[in-house]
Protein backbone atom coordinates (compact mmCIF):
# COMPACT_ATOMS: atom_id res chain seq x y z
CA UNK A 1 0.00 0.00 0.00
CA UNK A 2 2.58 2.43 0.73
CA UNK A 3 4.74 1.34 -2.07
CA UNK A 4 1.61 1.96 -4.08
CA UNK A 5 1.36 5.55 -2.70
CA UNK A 6 5.58 6.32 -2.89
CA UNK A 7 4.96 5.65 -6.66
CA UNK A 8 1.82 7.40 -7.74
CA UNK A 9 4.29 10.08 -5.53
CA UNK A 10 7.18 9.71 -7.58
CA UNK A 11 5.00 9.90 -11.32
CA UNK A 12 3.10 13.04 -9.99
CA UNK A 13 6.72 14.42 -8.72
CA UNK A 14 8.27 13.51 -12.00
CA UNK A 15 5.43 14.93 -14.33
CA UNK A 16 4.57 18.46 -12.78
CA UNK A 17 7.97 19.38 -10.89
CA UNK A 18 10.86 17.57 -12.77
CA UNK A 19 12.02 19.54 -15.53
CA UNK A 20 11.67 17.15 -19.16
CA UNK A 21 14.40 16.78 -21.71
CA UNK A 22 15.12 20.15 -23.45
CA UNK A 23 12.00 21.53 -21.21
CA UNK A 24 13.24 25.12 -19.58
CA UNK A 25 10.41 25.27 -17.04
CA UNK A 26 8.54 22.81 -14.91
CA UNK A 27 4.93 22.65 -14.78
CA UNK A 28 4.52 23.11 -11.63
CA UNK A 29 6.29 26.44 -11.86
CA UNK A 30 4.18 27.49 -14.91
CA UNK A 31 1.21 26.66 -12.88
CA UNK A 32 2.14 28.82 -10.06
CA UNK A 33 2.43 31.58 -13.16
CA UNK A 34 -0.80 31.13 -14.12
CA UNK A 35 -2.34 31.77 -11.03
CA UNK A 36 -0.06 34.78 -9.66
CA UNK A 37 -1.26 36.05 -13.05
CA UNK A 38 -5.12 35.79 -12.44
CA UNK A 39 -4.54 36.63 -8.86
CA UNK A 40 -2.51 40.04 -11.06
CA UNK A 41 -5.69 40.83 -13.17
CA UNK A 42 -7.74 41.58 -10.00
CA UNK A 43 -4.82 44.54 -8.62
CA UNK A 44 -5.28 48.01 -10.53
CA UNK A 45 -2.11 49.21 -9.93
CA UNK A 46 -0.04 51.42 -12.22
CA UNK A 47 2.76 48.90 -12.90
CA UNK A 48 0.67 45.87 -13.82
CA UNK A 49 -1.95 48.02 -15.58
CA UNK A 50 1.02 48.94 -17.98
CA UNK A 51 2.15 45.62 -18.60
CA UNK A 52 -1.42 44.48 -19.53
CA UNK A 53 -1.62 47.18 -21.57
CA UNK A 54 1.44 46.84 -23.26
CA UNK A 55 1.04 42.96 -23.52
CA UNK A 56 -2.77 42.99 -25.21
CA UNK A 57 -1.65 45.84 -27.83
CA UNK A 58 1.23 43.68 -28.74
CA UNK A 59 -1.02 40.38 -29.06
CA UNK A 60 -3.84 42.33 -31.13
CA UNK A 61 -1.30 43.33 -33.55
CA UNK A 62 -0.12 39.54 -34.13
CA UNK A 63 -3.50 38.52 -34.09
CA UNK A 64 -4.34 40.80 -37.17
CA UNK A 65 -1.06 39.72 -38.84
CA UNK A 66 -1.84 36.23 -38.34
CA UNK A 67 -5.33 36.61 -39.50
CA UNK A 68 -4.36 37.31 -42.68
CA UNK A 69 -4.74 34.01 -44.35
CA UNK A 70 -7.61 32.85 -43.04
CA UNK A 71 -9.29 36.34 -43.63
CA UNK A 72 -7.81 36.38 -47.45
CA UNK A 73 -9.63 32.75 -47.65
CA UNK A 74 -12.63 33.49 -45.74
CA UNK A 75 -12.90 36.82 -47.81
CA UNK A 76 -12.51 34.38 -51.48
CA UNK A 77 -14.96 31.93 -50.04
CA UNK A 78 -17.46 34.84 -49.95
CA UNK A 79 -16.97 35.71 -53.79
CA UNK A 80 -17.59 32.10 -55.09
CA UNK A 81 -20.17 32.29 -52.79
CA UNK A 82 -21.66 35.33 -54.09
CA UNK A 83 -20.95 34.07 -57.94
CA UNK A 84 -22.95 30.49 -57.30
CA UNK A 85 -25.57 32.69 -55.74
CA UNK A 86 -25.87 35.12 -58.46
CA UNK A 87 -29.66 34.04 -59.76
CA UNK A 88 -31.78 33.31 -56.70
CA UNK A 89 -30.07 36.60 -55.50
CA UNK A 90 -31.02 37.93 -58.44
CA UNK A 91 -34.39 36.45 -58.25
CA UNK A 92 -34.73 37.48 -54.25
CA UNK A 93 -34.00 41.54 -55.28
CA UNK A 94 -36.68 41.18 -58.15
CA UNK A 95 -39.33 39.88 -55.26
CA UNK A 96 -38.48 42.35 -52.74
CA UNK A 97 -38.13 45.58 -55.17
CA UNK A 98 -41.68 44.84 -56.25
CA UNK A 99 -42.83 44.32 -52.52
CA UNK A 100 -40.75 47.70 -51.85
CA UNK A 101 -42.19 49.92 -54.21
CA UNK A 102 -45.64 48.53 -53.10
CA UNK A 103 -44.94 49.47 -49.94
CA UNK A 104 -43.13 52.89 -50.37
CA UNK A 105 -46.31 55.43 -49.56
CA UNK A 106 -46.08 53.65 -46.64
CA UNK A 107 -42.41 53.85 -45.59
CA UNK A 108 -42.65 57.49 -46.66
CA UNK A 109 -45.13 58.44 -43.63
CA UNK A 110 -43.58 56.14 -41.47
CA UNK A 111 -40.06 57.38 -42.26
CA UNK A 112 -41.16 61.31 -41.53
CA UNK A 113 -42.88 60.26 -38.19
CA UNK A 114 -39.59 58.51 -37.26
CA UNK A 115 -37.68 61.75 -38.52
CA UNK A 116 -39.61 63.52 -35.85
CA UNK A 117 -38.94 61.50 -32.77
CA UNK A 118 -35.26 60.67 -33.92
CA UNK A 119 -34.96 64.56 -34.13
CA UNK A 120 -36.47 64.69 -29.87
CA UNK A 121 -34.61 62.13 -29.27
CA UNK A 122 -31.04 63.20 -30.74
CA UNK A 123 -31.28 66.49 -29.57
CA UNK A 124 -31.10 64.93 -25.68
CA UNK A 125 -27.64 63.02 -27.11
CA UNK A 126 -25.95 65.43 -29.45
CA UNK A 127 -26.18 68.18 -26.22
CA UNK A 128 -24.29 65.66 -23.40
CA UNK A 129 -22.43 63.52 -25.67
CA UNK A 130 -19.11 63.69 -28.12
CA UNK A 131 -18.49 60.95 -30.31
CA UNK A 132 -15.50 59.41 -31.54
CA UNK A 133 -14.84 57.08 -34.55
CA UNK A 134 -12.88 53.94 -34.48
CA UNK A 135 -12.43 50.72 -36.93
CA UNK A 136 -13.41 47.12 -35.63
CA UNK A 137 -9.78 45.61 -35.19
CA UNK A 138 -10.21 42.12 -34.30
CA UNK A 139 -13.61 40.19 -34.20
CA UNK A 140 -12.97 37.10 -33.00
CA UNK A 141 -15.98 36.26 -31.97
CA UNK A 142 -15.20 34.18 -28.84
CA UNK A 143 -17.72 31.30 -27.86
CA UNK A 144 -17.88 32.65 -24.44
CA UNK A 145 -17.28 36.00 -25.02
CA UNK A 146 -19.55 38.40 -27.73
CA UNK A 147 -17.03 41.18 -27.81
CA UNK A 148 -14.54 42.53 -30.16
CA UNK A 149 -11.07 45.07 -30.25
CA UNK A 150 -11.45 48.53 -31.71
CA UNK A 151 -8.44 50.56 -33.04
CA UNK A 152 -8.04 53.53 -30.62
CA UNK A 153 -7.61 53.13 -26.78
CA UNK A 154 -6.57 56.07 -23.88
CA UNK A 155 -4.73 57.36 -26.82
CA UNK A 156 -7.84 59.14 -28.19
CA UNK A 157 -9.50 59.27 -24.32
CA UNK A 158 -11.30 56.17 -24.59
CA UNK A 159 -12.47 54.68 -20.99
CA UNK A 160 -14.09 52.16 -19.49
CA UNK A 161 -18.04 51.79 -19.30
CA UNK A 162 -18.43 54.52 -22.25
CA UNK A 163 -21.16 53.26 -24.92
CA UNK A 164 -20.70 51.99 -28.00
CA UNK A 165 -23.06 53.04 -30.98
CA UNK A 166 -23.13 51.49 -34.74
CA UNK A 167 -24.56 54.67 -36.21
CA UNK A 168 -26.54 56.20 -33.80
CA UNK A 169 -27.83 52.72 -32.33
CA UNK A 170 -26.43 51.21 -29.10
CA UNK A 171 -24.31 47.78 -28.78
CA UNK A 172 -22.49 47.50 -26.48
CA UNK A 173 -20.05 49.53 -23.84
CA UNK A 174 -16.24 49.59 -23.14
CA UNK A 175 -14.67 47.13 -21.16
CA UNK A 176 -11.15 47.05 -21.51
CA UNK A 177 -8.74 49.88 -22.66
CA UNK A 178 -5.37 49.92 -23.78
CA UNK A 179 -2.92 52.81 -25.44
CA UNK A 180 -4.29 51.87 -28.92
CA UNK A 181 -6.68 49.52 -28.65
CA UNK A 182 -10.09 48.72 -26.66
CA UNK A 183 -12.54 46.23 -26.21
CA UNK A 184 -16.12 46.55 -26.91
CA UNK A 185 -18.44 43.61 -24.80
CA UNK A 186 -21.67 43.49 -27.12
CA UNK A 187 -25.27 43.57 -25.54
CA UNK A 188 -25.78 40.19 -26.52
CA UNK A 189 -23.53 38.82 -24.11
CA UNK A 190 -24.39 36.85 -21.40
CA UNK A 191 -21.89 39.55 -18.82
CA UNK A 192 -23.76 42.54 -20.48
CA UNK A 193 -27.10 43.90 -18.30
CA UNK A 194 -28.14 47.47 -19.70
CA UNK A 195 -30.97 49.66 -18.01
CA UNK A 196 -33.49 50.33 -20.47
CA UNK A 197 -36.48 52.33 -21.55
CA UNK A 198 -39.63 51.07 -23.17
CA UNK A 199 -41.33 53.09 -25.20
CA UNK A 200 -44.80 54.10 -25.15
CA UNK A 201 -45.55 52.35 -22.32
CA UNK A 202 -42.42 53.77 -20.50
CA UNK A 203 -41.52 51.18 -18.34
CA UNK A 204 -38.12 50.61 -16.95
CA UNK A 205 -35.93 46.78 -17.25
CA UNK A 206 -33.14 45.59 -17.70
CA UNK A 207 -31.72 44.17 -21.08
CA UNK A 208 -29.82 41.22 -20.41
CA UNK A 209 -27.47 39.83 -23.08
CA UNK A 210 -27.85 35.65 -23.54
CA UNK A 211 -24.69 34.98 -26.00
CA UNK A 212 -25.81 33.53 -29.07
CA UNK A 213 -29.38 34.43 -28.78
CA UNK A 214 -31.30 37.73 -28.75
CA UNK A 215 -31.19 39.98 -25.35
CA UNK A 216 -34.39 39.59 -23.21
CA UNK A 217 -36.13 42.33 -21.28
CA UNK A 218 -36.01 41.70 -17.47
CA UNK A 219 -37.37 43.08 -14.07
CA UNK A 220 -40.64 44.17 -16.16
CA UNK A 221 -43.07 45.60 -14.20
CA UNK A 222 -45.88 42.20 -13.48
CA UNK A 223 -49.00 43.84 -15.42
CA UNK A 224 -47.06 44.53 -18.39
CA UNK A 225 -48.70 45.97 -21.25
CA UNK A 226 -45.35 45.56 -24.01
CA UNK A 227 -46.16 45.01 -27.38
CA UNK A 228 -44.53 43.60 -30.67
CA UNK A 229 -42.78 46.19 -32.14
CA UNK A 230 -42.17 48.67 -28.90
CA UNK A 231 -38.96 50.87 -29.19
CA UNK A 232 -36.26 50.18 -26.66
CA UNK A 233 -33.85 52.85 -25.46
CA UNK A 234 -31.30 53.40 -22.91
CA UNK A 235 -32.50 54.88 -19.68
CA UNK A 236 -29.66 56.68 -18.75
CA UNK A 237 -30.60 55.51 -14.61
CA UNK A 238 -27.61 53.91 -14.21
CA UNK A 239 -25.63 57.45 -14.85
CA UNK A 240 -23.28 55.93 -17.18
CA UNK A 241 -24.86 56.07 -20.54
CA UNK A 242 -27.06 58.72 -22.03
CA UNK A 243 -30.66 58.18 -21.88
CA UNK A 244 -32.78 57.68 -25.45
CA UNK A 245 -30.28 55.97 -27.28
CA UNK A 246 -31.65 53.17 -29.40
CA UNK A 247 -31.45 49.97 -29.02
CA UNK A 248 -34.05 47.76 -30.91
CA UNK A 249 -37.91 46.98 -30.75
CA UNK A 250 -39.36 43.97 -28.82
CA UNK A 251 -40.23 40.81 -30.64
CA UNK A 252 -42.60 38.29 -28.05
CA UNK A 253 -42.16 34.70 -28.89
CA UNK A 254 -43.38 32.40 -26.93
CA UNK A 255 -44.09 34.45 -23.44
CA UNK A 256 -40.35 35.40 -23.87
CA UNK A 257 -39.60 38.76 -24.39
CA UNK A 258 -36.84 39.33 -26.56
CA UNK A 259 -35.08 42.50 -28.11
CA UNK A 260 -34.37 42.62 -31.99
CA UNK A 261 -31.02 45.14 -32.16
CA UNK A 262 -31.29 47.94 -34.63
CA UNK A 263 -27.74 47.14 -35.77
CA UNK A 264 -26.94 43.05 -36.92
CA UNK A 265 -23.94 43.08 -34.46
CA UNK A 266 -22.06 40.38 -36.66
CA UNK A 267 -21.74 43.33 -39.31
CA UNK A 268 -20.31 46.22 -37.82
CA UNK A 269 -17.02 47.76 -39.52
CA UNK A 270 -17.42 51.21 -37.77
CA UNK A 271 -18.44 52.39 -34.59
CA UNK A 272 -18.76 55.36 -32.38
CA UNK A 273 -17.56 55.68 -29.18
CA UNK A 274 -19.63 58.72 -26.95
CA UNK A 275 -16.61 60.32 -24.77
CA UNK B 1 21.90 17.03 -50.75
CA UNK B 2 19.60 14.54 -49.37
CA UNK B 3 21.04 14.94 -45.95
CA UNK B 4 20.07 18.20 -45.81
CA UNK B 5 16.60 18.00 -47.09
CA UNK B 6 15.89 15.11 -44.67
CA UNK B 7 17.37 17.72 -41.96
CA UNK B 8 15.05 20.53 -43.22
CA UNK B 9 11.66 18.16 -43.28
CA UNK B 10 12.77 16.72 -39.92
CA UNK B 11 13.07 20.47 -38.45
CA UNK B 12 9.65 21.84 -39.95
CA UNK B 13 7.40 18.99 -38.69
CA UNK B 14 9.24 19.38 -34.89
CA UNK B 15 7.88 23.03 -35.92
CA UNK B 16 5.28 22.45 -36.76
CA UNK B 17 3.01 21.83 -33.39
CA UNK B 18 4.57 24.81 -32.19
CA UNK B 19 3.91 26.94 -35.18
CA UNK B 20 0.10 25.52 -34.66
CA UNK B 21 -0.05 26.10 -30.98
CA UNK B 22 0.59 29.87 -32.00
CA UNK B 23 -1.10 30.30 -34.86
CA UNK B 24 -4.57 28.91 -33.08
CA UNK B 25 -4.30 31.08 -29.92
CA UNK B 26 -3.21 33.93 -32.25
CA UNK B 27 -6.22 33.47 -34.54
CA UNK B 28 -8.08 33.19 -32.23
CA UNK B 29 -9.10 29.83 -33.58
CA UNK B 30 -8.46 27.24 -30.46
CA UNK B 31 -12.14 26.67 -30.57
CA UNK B 32 -13.05 25.41 -34.34
CA UNK B 33 -17.24 26.38 -33.60
CA UNK B 34 -19.27 24.53 -36.27
CA UNK B 35 -22.90 24.64 -36.75
CA UNK B 36 -24.00 22.40 -34.24
CA UNK B 37 -20.87 21.39 -32.10
CA UNK B 38 -17.54 22.74 -31.33
CA UNK B 39 -14.37 21.20 -30.86
CA UNK B 40 -11.39 22.39 -28.52
CA UNK B 41 -7.92 21.94 -30.97
CA UNK B 42 -6.17 23.81 -28.42
CA UNK B 43 -6.60 20.98 -26.03
CA UNK B 44 -6.35 18.17 -28.28
CA UNK B 45 -2.77 19.74 -29.68
CA UNK B 46 -1.09 20.61 -25.94
CA UNK B 47 -2.74 16.96 -24.51
CA UNK B 48 -1.25 15.00 -27.26
CA UNK B 49 1.83 16.18 -28.12
CA UNK B 50 3.00 16.50 -24.29
CA UNK B 51 1.85 12.83 -23.96
CA UNK B 52 3.56 11.49 -26.99
CA UNK B 53 6.32 13.86 -27.74
CA UNK B 54 6.97 16.61 -25.16
CA UNK B 55 10.02 18.08 -26.05
CA UNK B 56 8.83 19.33 -29.45
CA UNK B 57 5.94 21.47 -27.15
CA UNK B 58 7.79 22.92 -24.70
CA UNK B 59 5.96 23.97 -21.56
CA UNK B 60 7.08 27.17 -21.71
CA UNK B 61 5.21 27.50 -25.30
CA UNK B 62 1.82 25.79 -23.97
CA UNK B 63 1.78 29.33 -21.21
CA UNK B 64 2.86 31.72 -23.73
CA UNK B 65 0.17 29.95 -26.13
CA UNK B 66 -2.86 30.13 -23.10
CA UNK B 67 -2.12 33.86 -22.61
CA UNK B 68 -2.28 34.68 -26.06
CA UNK B 69 -5.59 32.87 -25.78
CA UNK B 70 -6.89 35.16 -23.08
CA UNK B 71 -6.36 38.34 -24.65
CA UNK B 72 -7.98 37.36 -27.90
CA UNK B 73 -10.99 36.19 -26.29
CA UNK B 74 -10.96 38.96 -23.76
CA UNK B 75 -10.46 37.08 -20.82
CA UNK B 76 -8.51 37.67 -17.48
CA UNK B 77 -4.85 36.45 -18.33
CA UNK B 78 -4.04 33.57 -16.65
CA UNK B 79 -7.33 30.98 -17.27
CA UNK B 80 -6.66 29.06 -20.41
CA UNK B 81 -3.33 29.00 -19.54
CA UNK B 82 -3.64 27.29 -16.36
CA UNK B 83 -5.80 25.13 -17.78
CA UNK B 84 -4.00 24.26 -20.97
CA UNK B 85 -1.21 23.00 -18.32
CA UNK B 86 -3.51 21.05 -16.39
CA UNK B 87 -4.40 19.39 -19.71
CA UNK B 88 -0.23 19.25 -20.07
CA UNK B 89 -0.20 18.44 -16.32
CA UNK B 90 -2.33 15.21 -16.75
CA UNK B 91 -0.71 14.03 -20.07
CA UNK B 92 3.01 13.95 -18.50
CA UNK B 93 1.55 12.04 -15.48
CA UNK B 94 -0.25 9.29 -18.23
CA UNK B 95 3.04 9.46 -19.73
CA UNK B 96 4.92 8.54 -16.54
CA UNK B 97 2.43 5.47 -15.55
CA UNK B 98 1.77 4.19 -18.95
CA UNK B 99 4.05 2.08 -20.98
CA UNK B 100 2.17 1.01 -24.01
CA UNK B 101 0.99 3.83 -26.65
CA UNK B 102 -2.66 2.98 -28.20
CA UNK B 103 -5.39 5.23 -29.45
CA UNK B 104 -7.95 3.92 -26.25
CA UNK B 105 -5.70 4.10 -23.89
CA UNK B 106 -5.23 8.23 -24.57
CA UNK B 107 -8.46 8.59 -25.56
CA UNK B 108 -9.95 7.50 -22.04
CA UNK B 109 -6.72 9.12 -20.55
CA UNK B 110 -8.23 12.59 -21.93
CA UNK B 111 -11.42 12.32 -19.65
CA UNK B 112 -10.01 13.00 -16.56
CA UNK B 113 -7.88 15.77 -18.15
CA UNK B 114 -10.65 17.60 -19.84
CA UNK B 115 -12.74 17.27 -16.43
CA UNK B 116 -9.66 18.97 -14.31
CA UNK B 117 -9.03 21.20 -17.24
CA UNK B 118 -13.01 22.81 -17.54
CA UNK B 119 -13.50 22.61 -13.58
CA UNK B 120 -10.64 25.01 -13.48
CA UNK B 121 -11.74 26.76 -16.40
CA UNK B 122 -14.78 27.47 -14.24
CA UNK B 123 -13.69 28.11 -11.14
CA UNK B 124 -11.42 30.82 -12.41
CA UNK B 125 -14.18 32.46 -14.64
CA UNK B 126 -16.64 32.11 -11.51
CA UNK B 127 -14.35 34.00 -9.13
CA UNK B 128 -13.52 36.75 -11.81
CA UNK B 129 -16.87 37.53 -12.23
CA UNK B 130 -17.27 36.29 -15.92
CA UNK B 131 -20.80 34.72 -17.09
CA UNK B 132 -20.27 31.32 -19.34
CA UNK B 133 -22.72 29.42 -21.46
CA UNK B 134 -21.86 26.89 -19.22
CA UNK B 135 -23.94 24.62 -21.43
CA UNK B 136 -22.07 25.19 -24.41
CA UNK B 137 -18.96 24.36 -22.00
CA UNK B 138 -20.14 21.09 -21.29
CA UNK B 139 -21.06 20.25 -25.40
CA UNK B 140 -17.97 21.41 -26.15
CA UNK B 141 -16.01 19.10 -23.56
CA UNK B 142 -18.25 16.20 -25.07
CA UNK B 143 -17.27 16.88 -28.14
CA UNK B 144 -13.64 17.42 -28.32
CA UNK B 145 -13.91 14.19 -26.50
CA UNK B 146 -15.68 12.72 -29.43
CA UNK B 147 -13.35 14.10 -32.23
CA UNK B 148 -9.85 13.09 -30.48
CA UNK B 149 -8.99 10.45 -32.57
CA UNK B 150 -9.81 12.24 -35.55
CA UNK B 151 -7.05 14.42 -34.36
CA UNK B 152 -4.99 11.70 -33.02
CA UNK B 153 -5.03 10.27 -36.43
CA UNK B 154 -3.48 13.35 -37.92
CA UNK B 155 -0.93 14.32 -35.31
CA UNK B 156 0.54 10.73 -35.68
CA UNK B 157 1.13 11.43 -39.31
CA UNK B 158 2.25 13.73 -38.66
CA UNK B 159 4.83 12.40 -35.79
CA UNK B 160 5.72 9.53 -38.42
CA UNK B 161 6.51 12.22 -41.16
CA UNK B 162 8.70 13.93 -38.57
CA UNK B 163 10.51 10.23 -37.80
CA UNK B 164 11.15 9.10 -41.30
Amino acid sequence: MDTNREDIGIAIRSALIDKGTKQKFSLFVLIILSIIFIFIETIETKPFNFFRIFLKDIIYRGSIAVSIPSKSFGNFTDYVKEHVNLYSNYSQLKKENEELKNNISKTDFLELENTQLRKLIEEQIASSSNLVSARVMLDKQSPYLNSFVINIGSNKGIKNGMAALDGKNFIGRIVDVNFFSSRVLLISDLNSKISVLIEPSAYHAILSGHGRNKPTLEYLPEKHTIQNGDKVYTSGQEGIFSPGIPIGEVIIENNFITVLLFSDLSQITFINIIL
Amino acid sequence: MAYIYKQIKYKFFELLPVLLLFFISLSGNSIVDLKFFSINVHYILVYYWVLRKPQILGYGYIFLSGIISDVIFGFPLGINALSLLIIASVAAYIRVVTVRVTLVNDWISFIPALLFANFIYFFSLYFSNYSIDYLYLFKNSIFTFVFYPILWGIFSMMLNLSKS
